[in-house]
């Protein structure tokens, strides 16, 4: 495969996996937001955290393993990212901190407080990251205050505050409510009785919020904010350097893409349709068809922000030519095929196991079931 | 601003986060395969004592193996928070690996995790087994693919610089995996996780013994402590070996400080057995030594010298010297492509590039660099001696002490007496720290004792880190020891809680302390002595 | 090939680990158990 392509492929390879990340992490980071407003007693609770005991783990691996394709395919964008908005990854690391340790810890003692502090714990756990990952993408499209110097040694002079500007924190609330909604349907198929009548309500309530919530973004991004544009020829096969290039600032530039491509329009229809599909099966009690509805939206989501800015993925507004692209911001030839091989060997692999583990494992959770396997369960 | 103060925060950082998730890698790595041991003779015998054994050691393995997960996101994350310029400078053939650990192995292990947990009465008893094996496999594998990573460090092969992207490039992947260094690493260091986790067996058990509880539960994990722990503390020596024979071949400075070597000996040299390093005389003012052992082991020849730090260092300031000319052809190529007479300097002095890199660390303007500076450098390519002499000291005699621990454990296990030798219980209990220090100690030996380099001659520690604010380290380091001693308070209080209960945890009615079932089967009386057997 | 040395090591050393809790069951755990079924009525201690 030549450069230009490979380079193409790992843009949607990042994608899937982060739409892997919304969507299997994402069910269990919104059953966090939800715990202590779903589940009102002890035996409740843990039903709702033993719906996905066996799997939160594997889960949030789709979360590390983005990370690290990150890092491997896009090594200038994890390092700028990373160290520019340090705090915000600090909280989101100390948010996820909650996670491992609330779950396993949380029935080893029969304390009221210290259980209901780790059921706190787990739902910072799931809350904390979403938004945060949601004001990153807002300050993505909005641009980053970064430039690197003749040896690539990025500096970034914005600050932690600037972040929490109001577009970005509109991105993080459809985020929250992209994984609530999430939780929300995954709960709906594993539970019954009063649980299932709340996360019903919850589901339907978050799905319309986030399908609000996304349009309003959309308007924004559409009348609000500049874009950014290369004006420079693209070499797709040359070396990546992205001091090479010259970018300009645009207003509606984000919707460019839109008019250059005619299948891209479809990308954010979908996830409209997905929000709204979801909601109504919500409605309907068909759990499973809602979850793959929202599951759905979780891509047409992100892979609206991902069209709009391609082929930008982290845009300079102090100095644009710096601004990181698919094209210039990658790992070498023969690093992006070889991680290719190791996806396409691996993903089915894990694909198929865990969908093993899913099928051992399912049917709905009940307190009765937690009554009489006190000792073994979360 | 790369200041002094902003380097040795992030390293302080860095060693305290990794050390701390060392604290709880090992007994994963380890106590994984003895789960494998103990159900395997489960699945064999159906005998369902050693179903509570896979259960109740497997209670412990999850409290410690949470704390694993929680500080190794820790890890990830770093890289690119403090260690920027680190993640694009070698990013190209560092991050494979771990992209790699995350897609082979740690998907593996937490995937079936949740199985072995909660699959039990879903699964039979082969599945179940299976499972387990998959998770120790996991657990393992995701060792090995980070210390092909740190092994690179180490040992940095397969890789080439390009003035272009201004970074590493990977040449040659199966070079990366195959490196000599990483296969010597990660054997040891997993061998090094399975003594730990025997010895955690093995002193558990001896704890119940001496109460004289849970006998035949505490009896058979012994025996399988005893003789897991005994292959593996054989095999923590002999790796060990031969990761210092790898050291001697890729990293001489290391492997003159860890021997407080400051001369070159004729072959082959002396061991030092004890001595007391003086960095300011650059002498040792005692030493004990064992002749030619030292050269054996090193160079497992009679003829060839290792050099000592002396010579090292006058090796390295021709290199320093050479690699100003790198980076001043390289400062000018990165504003002109195609100046034709920069690339040719550069071209001719690009293997030194990495050492005239140490010099930005006095002066941004490296062609000004004065005699001082280069003097500076020139010292600081050699690490500190007395930290490295001595953790390489006590860890080493630490293996040996597991060799005869086990050895001795094994021996009266084969012969069954080994519930009558209080003084052998005694000191498993006692030692169940030690691999620990060990491992930690074995750590701070490879990594301290690769400074000033993260990249080993490539890309010196002092430019690897993010260019951030120093009070945002103060911060996240306080928020790191903050979080991390709650966690830690936790996780022992919960680990001695359930370790003192014992299988009785499981409620599964036959074990010490619990209401007695009625028919046969029962435990024994709590606090029956050991003696009277 | 440490690679390979390991894979080997370690199934041999898993192998004779649970031989040796094997042999326990042959030789004195049996004697523990069969102390059980007699020292089933005792009161706790
Ligand atoms: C993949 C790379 C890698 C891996 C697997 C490890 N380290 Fe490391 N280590 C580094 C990469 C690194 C580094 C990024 O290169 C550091 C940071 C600063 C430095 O000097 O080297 C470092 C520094 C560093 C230091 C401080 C050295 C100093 O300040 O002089 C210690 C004590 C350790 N590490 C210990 C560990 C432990 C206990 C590890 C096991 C979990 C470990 N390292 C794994
Ligand atoms: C500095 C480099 C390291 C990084 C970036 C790193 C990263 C991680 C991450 C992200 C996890 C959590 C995985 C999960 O959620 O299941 C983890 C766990 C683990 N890591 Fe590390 N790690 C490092 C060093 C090491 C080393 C040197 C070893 C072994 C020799 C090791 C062995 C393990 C194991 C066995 C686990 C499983 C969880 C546990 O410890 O109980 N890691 N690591
Ligand atoms: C006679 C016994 C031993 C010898 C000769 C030995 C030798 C070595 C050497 C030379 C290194 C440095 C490798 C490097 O710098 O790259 C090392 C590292 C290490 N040692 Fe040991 N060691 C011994 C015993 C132990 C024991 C008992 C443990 C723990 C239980 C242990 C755990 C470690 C660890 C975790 C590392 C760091 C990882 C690595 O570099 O491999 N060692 N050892």
């Amino acid at each position: 495969m030549d450069y230009e392509t490979l380079k193409l492929v790992w843009w949607l390879l990042v994608g899937v996996l982060l739409v892997g990340f919304a969507i299997m992490d994402g069910h269990d980071m919104g059953m966090g937001v939800l715990l202590p407003f779903v589940g009102r007693n002890d035996l409740e609770r843990r039903a709702v955290i033993n719906t996905v005991a066996p799997h939160w783990d594997g889960n949030q691996v789709w979360f590390i393993t983005a990370g690290g394709a990150i890092f491997a395919a896009w090594p200038l964008v994890y390092a700028t990212a990373f160290s520019g908005f340090y705090w915000a990854m600090m909280a989101a690391l100390w948010a996820l901190f909650f996670r491992p340790v609330g779950f396993d810890y949380r029935s080893k003692i029969q304390n009221p407080i210290w259980r209901s502090t780790w059921d706190w714990g787990l739902f910072i756990g799931g809350a904390v990251p979403p938004i945060i990952f949601g004001v990153a993408f807002g300050n993505l499209l909005l641009g980053v205050p970064f430039h690197f110097n003749d040896l690539m040694m990025s500096t970034y002079t914005g600050s932690f505050w600037a972040l929490l500007n109001p577009f970005a924190l509109l991105a993080g609330l459809v985020s929250l409510g992209m994984i609530t909604f999430q939780g929300a349907n995954y709960l709906m198929m594993r539970t019954e009785g009063d649980i299932y009548r709340r996360v019903r309500t919850a589901s339907m309530l978050s799905g319309s919020l986030t399908l609000v919530l996304f349009a309003l973004a959309g308007v924004w991004v559409a009348s609000g904010i500049d874009g950014y544009v290369i004006t420079s020829a693209i070499d797709g096969n040359s070396l990546p350097d992205p001091l090479y290039k010259t970018v300009v600032v645009k207003a509606g530039a984000w919707m460019l893409n839109y008019n250059r491509y005619d299948w891209a329009i479809w990308v954010p229809i979908a996830a409209f349709a997905a929000l709204g599909l979801g909601v109504m099966f919500a409605q309907l009690k068909k759990a499973g068809l809602a979850f793959w509805s929202s599951s759905a939206a979780a891509a047409g989501i992100i892979g609206t922000a991902g069209v709009s800015m391609f082929p930008f993925i982290m845009p300079s507004s102090t100095d644009p030519r710096s601004s990181l692209t698919v094209y210039d911001a990658v790992s070498s030839h023969l690093t992006l095929g070889l991680m290719l091989g190791a996806t396409v060997i691996f993903m089915p692999l894990i694909i198929l196991y865990t969908s093993w583990c899913y099928k051992v494992m399912w049917g709905k959770v009940t307190t009765e079931y937690i009554a009489a396997n006190d000792k073994s369960a979360y | 601003m790369l200041t002094e103060e902003l380097v040795d925060l992030s390293r302080l950082q860095f060693a305290v986060t990794a050390l701390y998730h060392f604290l709880f890698v090992p007994l994963t790595l380890g106590l994984a395969f003895i789960l494998v041991i103990m159900e395997l003779t489960y699945v064999i015998t159906d005998r369902p004592i050693y179903k509570d054994m896979v259960r109740f050691w497997g209670k412990l393995f999850g409290i410690n193996f949470a704390l694993g997960v929680t500080t190794g996101i820790t890890m990830e994350f770093q890289f690119g928070t403090n260690w920027a310029y680190y993640s694009h400078y070698v990013g190209d053939i560092f991050g494979a690996p771990l992209a790699i650990e995350g897609l082979m192995a740690f998907f593996l292990e937490s995937t079936f995790i949740g199985l072995f947990f909660f699959g039990w009465d879903r699964l039979n008893k082969w599945k179940h087994f299976m499972v387990t094996v998959l998770m120790a496999v996991g657990s393992n594998l995701s060792a090995l693919w980070i210390l092909i990573a740190n092994g690179w460090m180490q040992d940095p092969i397969g890789a080439e610089f390009s003035y272009i992207t201004m970074r590493m490039e990977m040449t040659d992947f199966w070079a990366i995996v195959f490196n000599p260094t990483a296969q010597a690493k990660f054997v040891h260091t997993v061998s090094a996780g399975y003594v730990t986790a025997s010895l955690f067996v093995l002193g558990i058990s001896s704890y119940y013994l001496l109460k004289g509880r849970d006998l035949d539960f505490a009896r058979r994990s012994f025996r399988i402590a005893a003789g897991f722990g005994f292959a593996s503390a054989l095999s923590v020596i002999v790796l060990g070996d031969e990761s210092g024979y790898t050291v001697s071949e890729s990293q001489k400075a290391k492997m003159a400080a860890i021997e407080a070597m400051w001369e070159t000996e004729p072959a082959p040299a002396a061991f030092t057995v004890f001595a007391l390093p003086n960095e300011a005389a650059q002498r040792n003012d005692y030493e004990l030594q064992i002749p030619y052992v030292l050269g054996l082991i090193g160079t497992r020849s009679t003829t060839e010298t290792l050099p000592g730090i002396k010579e090292i260092k006058d090796k390295n300031r021709t290199r320093i010297e050479s690699g100003i000319h790198a980076v001043v052809a390289l400062e000018r190529l990165r504003k002109d492509r195609n100046n034709a007479q920069a690339l040719a300097t550069f071209e001719a002095h690009k293997a030194d590039l990495g050492f005239g890199l140490l010099l930005k660390r006095y002066t941004v303007d490296v062609a000004q660099a004065t005699p001082e500076m280069i003097q500076q450098a020139v010292d600081s390519t050699i690490p500190r001696v007395a930290p490295l002499f001595w953790s390489f000291r006590i860890m080493v005699a630490l293996g040996f002490a597991f060799l005869l621990l086990f050895g001795l454990a094994l021996f009266y296990s084969v012969k069954g007496t080994f519930i009558e030798k209080k003084w052998l219980l005694r000191w498993a209990l006692w030692f169940i720290p030690m691999p620990w220090i060990a491992a930690e100690l074995g750590w701070v030996v490879a990594e301290y004792g690769r400074q000033p380099w993260t990249i080993y001659g490539v890309l010196p520690t002092h430019i690897s880190v993010s260019n951030i604010s120093v009070g945002n380290l103060y911060g996240s380091l306080a928020g790191f020891v903050g979080f991390y001693t709650v966690l830690l308070v936790v996780e022992m209080y919960l680990m001695t809680k359930y370790a003192r209960l014992g299988p009785a945890s499981l409620g599964t009615g036959r074990y010490n302390g619990e209401t007695r079932q009625s028919g046969g089967g029962g435990p024994l009386p709590a606090g029956a002595p050991a003696n009277r057997i | 090939m440490w690679y390979f040395a390991w894979i080997l090591g370690v199934t041999m050393a898993v192998l004779l680990a649970s031989m040796s809790a094997m042999m326990c069951d042959a030789k004195e755990c049996a004697l523990d158990e069969a102390r059980k079924q007699g020292a089933g009525n005792e009161p706790h201690a």
